[in-house]
């Protein structure tokens, strides 16, 4: 291993997006063939490089910049969990895409993402970073737009959006710089106050923002209906989310020293448990099962940021377990579903039911993802939001506590829905018995590495936790000198877990007494909570998008253009072109009537010229 | 060898109604054209050559005897010399579909190049009355070819332009009796040596005065402009594009230029009386062109209206000024001429010049429409055509020397101009197709050709404005600002 391997991280995965452009569309096998193996190459090298763990590499760039790569524990880790989820979407997607008209198109903008998100992870220089960081929105963009003639809006809107947030990190960088000198980012080690909070709080806008945080979620539910599945599975399940919370953490960790209490750990507490119960009450009155998953998306960020916000030891480490976690389960979950709308046509929950019997695997598959996601004990997502409960618990605020319970419950609640209306209950009447299949290995196979690794992480928790995550919070002493596992009990049988447990319990209740209201069908599950006093009007205010910041500004911009363009556009051109053009018509017509074709009256002026000329000469001489 | 763009015009045209008699067609084209042709690269190699070692002056032998005629090269001529061979070529290309219809071809290119030489000379003088001998030569070569087509209309024209130009004549030839009264001299350079030893300031002024109108009804500055919106648009569309873009520039504009320098040494007076003549020509006659149905109309007020920048260019006297008003001269002459071309395009392809009856004809006549819309945009001065520079250059120049008020007239005026060749855009090529003109065809190959290649000039010269600035415009400028 050579330090030049890390750019051949960045490098490989770049060129093979250029090369799957110009395959042509004609030609069979050849594409998936070299999408696989450049996703396998990929991996193989994220692995050997996370068992070297420790090489740098820089060369000038820009001038006086440099393109400085660093890989450490921590890089190592994250680049192993890109590598990995590339490898299964790109599996996945040799059926799933087959037949998509732009699919060259979508397997290079697949590794095009994948080459900038490994640089930015490597990189040790703002400039780079904020270089790849910013190609990923190209290819956000184009990656939505290929869903369709709709989805041209929504790839807009998640452009506008994530543009945004990462101008807010950019002035962030720029105060970095100023205040510390340099750009290299392990140089760094600022304690937020006076200007370095404003930076830190510009930052933490670009990362959580990445990762899909609230308010600045608004376009994932919209990208769930139109753009293309495996882009959910890719992007806003996996890849931002690993990004985002990367650069959280190193912002909270290296860039930054968070002080577990301080104000700015409370705000981003708050962000988190706010958008733990907001997402996680507009998922369960979903009626899509794309679009339910995407509002857990949104929702599961917050036990994140609310791990790493609580800055004591078990809860960064929780939020960064629950990062891998969700990007396990979600991923599972997306490719569920779409090998549902693969075979089954639609994601409407309203018209799928019993698909248990036709399609077993998914449906297993699905399952042990749901259940992940929910905290059921002992799969990996009960490990990682027991570790955040704990960290909340120990900043002695216990209402964050209290909202990633609550946000528990309804994502139970929610997965029983779903599961429920999709897998299981009565077969839809307007499907024919035996015309659904089950989807091909390929598509089979990614769902089900998903899901064991599901397990995997939960039953055996302490391998991963000790080879992944202990070694990046104990490279920071002041956050890690006491990170032991044991001491918080991560087993079935202490308070915390028994709170959970119950609130699990409820959750299944909830389901049961909707179900029954509901008579019996599973879609209606969540209707007593929509249809509840205060949620009904909260709920029919989301649904007219009250609350997206996106569509609100958009309406306001109109709001203003308008005002203007009646307000001072319209007068001023009524003054040009009633004004200007009366004025010089009427000059016009002046003239016209003095040029009657009188050969006597152009003589006449012609001499009258003479006169005033001579005249002017000679008074201007003297 | 400069006597040859007198001689070999000359020779060539009486030979034309001889050679007509032989081939009616084929072989006047190709003489013309190849006289133009040569006579052009003569002007851009070896007449530039010549002038490396100054200006050049030639003694006229007769018999091996010196008679009293001279003629002299510099480099304000030379530049001259070569717009007039540039524009004349790209006529006489156009011609050779255009005039097909008019007959008697021979003697239409007899007569153009009966002009072309009386401009030729006109500019290679560097005495009084060879000035007033060739400005006759090419206005009556002029006369004959604007009543070429013999309809009512033409004669009538051709009778009002000969009026008004005998009287622009005979204020010359007064304005030259006076001034050999005085000095007892015609050459530019004695004449000039005379006046600045007389002190005769009231003469002279009166003089100059005669110039200005005589050179001025010529230039159809405003108010000696009545006859140009008549003569220019009756003529067959090349020679409007001769009158317009050429004609009014070297007998009116080139000889106010050349005496108000080189014989007046151009004093404040004269400099001021000559700005605001631009300038009020530039203004009234941009609104007369707002107010025309008749496309060719337009193009001619315009042509008043462009005059009218030169003259203020020239008028300004400063260097840059000088430089400006002869840069926007040459991008005029291209413009204009092109605007003039393309409208004998329209006129042939559908018959009338009325604006108000014709629409969408870009659709049917791509090239014809195209090429008109870079030549307007040029004279409007949209940016990064010719016109926009020569303009850009006036303004900044008027703003040098304080001329304020100057330099707000032209940049309003040219939001006229733009208004006005926005107007003809709309009504001739953009817009729906009307009906009866459905079956409209494309113009032939060599009046397409003709079109685009000074379309193609246009844009050129935009594009390299500051070489074709520096190696033709500022020799000019310097040698009007320094004289034989």
């Amino acid at each position: 291993m050579t330090p030049t391997t890390l750019l051949w991280m960045i490098l490989l995965p770049a060129f093979s997006a250029l090369a799957l452009l110009a395959v042509p569309k004609t030609v069979k096998y050849v594409r998936e063939s070299l999408a696989l193996v450049s996703a396998a190459v990929s991996l193989y090298l994220a692995f050997a490089l996370f068992a070297v763990k420790d090489l740098s590499w820089s060369a000038a760039w820009l001038g006086s910049i440099r393109l400085e790569l660093r890989l450490y524990q921590f890089p190592a880790f994250i680049l192993l969990g890109l590598a990995g989820f590339l490898f299964l979407i790109t599996l996945y997607s040799v059926v799933k895409m087959k037949d998509h008209p732009r699919v060259n198109e979508y397997y290079a903008y697949i590794f095009l993402s994948a080459a900038l998100a490994f640089g930015a992870v490597l990189s040790d220089n703002f400039v780079p970073l904020v270089f790849f960081w910013e190609g990923l929105l190209v290819t956000l963009y184009a990656l939505i737009s290929l869903g369709g003639k709709d989805a041209h809006r929504t790839a807009t809107k998640a452009f506008i959006i994530s543009g945004l947030c990462d101008f807010a990190m950019i002035l962030g960088i720029g105060i970095v710089w100023s205040l510390s000198g340099t750009m290299t980012i392990s140089e760094i080690g600022l304690k937020p106050e006076g200007p370095a909070a404003l930076a830190f709080v510009l930052m933490m806008i670009g990362a959580i923002g990445k990762a899909g945080a609230m308010p600045f979620h608004t376009w994932i539910p919209d990208a769930a209906v139109d753009a293309p599945v495996t882009f959910m599975a890719f992007m806003p399940a996996a890849f931002e989310k690993l990004l985002g919370i990367y650069l959280l953490a190193r912002i909270c960790l290296d860039i930054f020293h968070l002080e577990p209490g301080s104000g700015l750990s409370i705000l981003l507490m708050v962000i988190g448990a706010a958008t733990i119960v907001l997402a996680v009450m507009m998922a369960l009155v979903q009626k899509d099962l794309k679009r339910l998953l995407s509002y857990h998306a949104v929702s599961q960020v917050g036990y994140m940021i609310l791990g790493i916000g609580t800055a004591v030891p078990i809860g960064i480490a929780g939020g960064l377990f629950h990062m891998i976690n969700h990007a396990m389960y979600k991923s599972g979950l997306f490719l569920s579903a779409g090998s549902v709308e693969h075979r089954a046509g639609t994601t409407d929950l309203r018209k799928l039911g019993g698909l248990a019997r036709e399609m077993p695997v998914t449906a297993a598959g699905f399952t042990v993802c749901a259940l992940a996601i929910s905290g059921v004990w002992p799969l990996n997502g009960f490990v990682s939001k027991e570790m955040v409960f704990h960290g909340a618990l120990e900043t002695g605020s216990i209402i964050f506590a209290v909202a990633a319970w609550v946000g528990a419950i309804f994502t139970f609640a929610s997965f029983l829905k779903a599961g429920h209306s999709v897998f299981f209950g009565k077969r839809s009447e307007e499907r024919a018995p035996g015309k659904v299949k089950e989807s091909p290995w390929t598509m089979l196979v990614p769902i089900l590495v998903l899901a064991l690794l599901c397990i995997t992480f939960g039953v055996f928790n302490k391998l991963p936790l000790t080879q992944f995550i202990q070694p990046i919070v104990a490279s920071h002493a002041e956050a890690g000198a006491h990170l032991d596992f044991t001491s918080h009990a991560l087993d079935l049988f202490n308070l915390i877990a028994g709170i959970s447990v119950a609130c699990l319990l409820l959750a299944f209740g909830i389901h049961v007494y909707g179900f029954k209201r509901g008579g019996n069908k599973a879609y209606l599950a969540s209707e007593p909570i929509h249809h509840a006093p205060f949620f009904k009007q909260m709920y029919d205010w989301a649904e007219k998008r009250f609350f997206d910041i996106y569509e609100q500004g958009v309406k306001f911009l109109q709001g203003l253009s308008w005002v203007l363009f009646k307000g001072i556009d319209r007068p001023i051109d009524a003054v040009f072109e009633k004004g200007a053009t009366a004025v010089g018509s009427a000059f016009t017509g002046l003239l016209r009537k003095a040029h009657n074709g009188h050969y006597a009256n152009y003589l006449a002026w012609a001499l009258g010229g003479l006169v005033v000329i001579i005249a002017l000469v000679n008074v201007l001489l003297k | 060898m400069i006597f040859l763009y007198i001689g070999l015009p000359l020779a060539v045209s009486a030979v034309l109604p001889l050679v007509g008699k032989a081939s009616k067609r084929v072989l006047p084209d190709i003489l013309a054209n190849t006289v133009l042709a040569g006579l052009l690269v003569y002007a851009a190699t070896g007449a530039r050559a010549l002038l490396a070692q100054g200006p050049v002056i030639q003694q006229v032998r007769w018999l091996g005897e010196a008679v009293n005629i001279r003629i002299a090269l510099d480099g304000f001529s030379l530049f001259m010399l070569m717009t007039i061979q540039l524009v004349s070529l790209c006529i006489a290309l156009y011609s050779i579909n255009y005039m097909e219809h008019y007959g008697a071809k021979a003697n239409y290119y007899a007569l153009l190049l009966v002009m072309v030489a009386g401009m030729n000379g006109l500019v290679l003088s560097q005495d009084l009355f060879s000035v007033y001998i060739f400005l006759e030569v090419a206005a009556v070569a002029s006369y004959a070819l604007v009543a070429y087509g013999l309809g009512a209309e033409e004669l009538e024209a051709a009778f009002k332009y000969l009026m008004l130009s005998v009287v622009a004549s005979a204020a010359v030839l007064v304005g030259i009796a006076l001034l050999f009264g005085m000095t007892g001299a015609l050459g530019f350079d004695a004449v000039a040596a005379g006046l600045r030893l007389l002190e005769a300031k009231g003469v002279a002024g009166v003089a100059a005065a005669l110039f200005l109108m005589g050179f001025g009804l010529k230039a159809a500055l405003i108010p000696f402009h009545a006859w140009l919106p008549d003569a220019h648009p009756s003529a067959p569309a090349p020679i409007s594009a001769v009158l317009s873009g050429l004609l009014i520039k070297v007998s009116g504009v080139y000889a106010i230029a050349r005496i108000a320098f080189q014989v007046f040494d151009l004093p404040s007076a004269l400099s001021q009386v000559l700005m605001w003549m631009g300038a009020v020509s530039i203004v009234v006659a941009a609104f007369l062109a707002l107010g025309q149905a008749d496309m060719k109309r337009m193009l001619a007020y315009s042509s008043i209206s462009q005059v009218g920048y030169v003259v203020l260019g020239i008028g300004i006297g400063t260097p840059l000024g000088v430089a400006g008003g002869l840069f926007h001269l040459f991008n005029h002459a291209l413009a204009k001429g092109l605007l003039f071309l393309t409208s004998g395009s329209v006129q042939q392809a559908t018959g009338t010049r009325n604006l108000d009856e014709m629409g969408g004809l870009a659709k049917r006549m791509p090239w014809t429409a195209g090429t008109n819309l870079i030549g307007a945009l040029s004279i409007s001065g949209v940016p990064p055509l010719g016109g926009f520079w020569s303009k850009l250059i006036i303004i900044i120049a008027l703003i040098q020397t304080g001329e304020a008020a100057l330099a707000v007239i032209a940049v309003l005026a040219s939001v006229l101009t733009l208004w006005y060749y926005l107007i003809m855009q709309r009504k001739a090529f953009f817009g729906k197709l009307a009906e009866q003109w459905s079956k409209v065809k494309e113009a032939p190959f060599w009046m397409t050709a003709a079109s685009v290649l000074l379309a193609l000039l246009v844009i050129g010269t935009g594009l390299w404005f500051a070489t074709v600035f520096s190696s033709w415009i500022q020799p000019a400028a310097d040698a009007l600002a320094k004289g034989f």
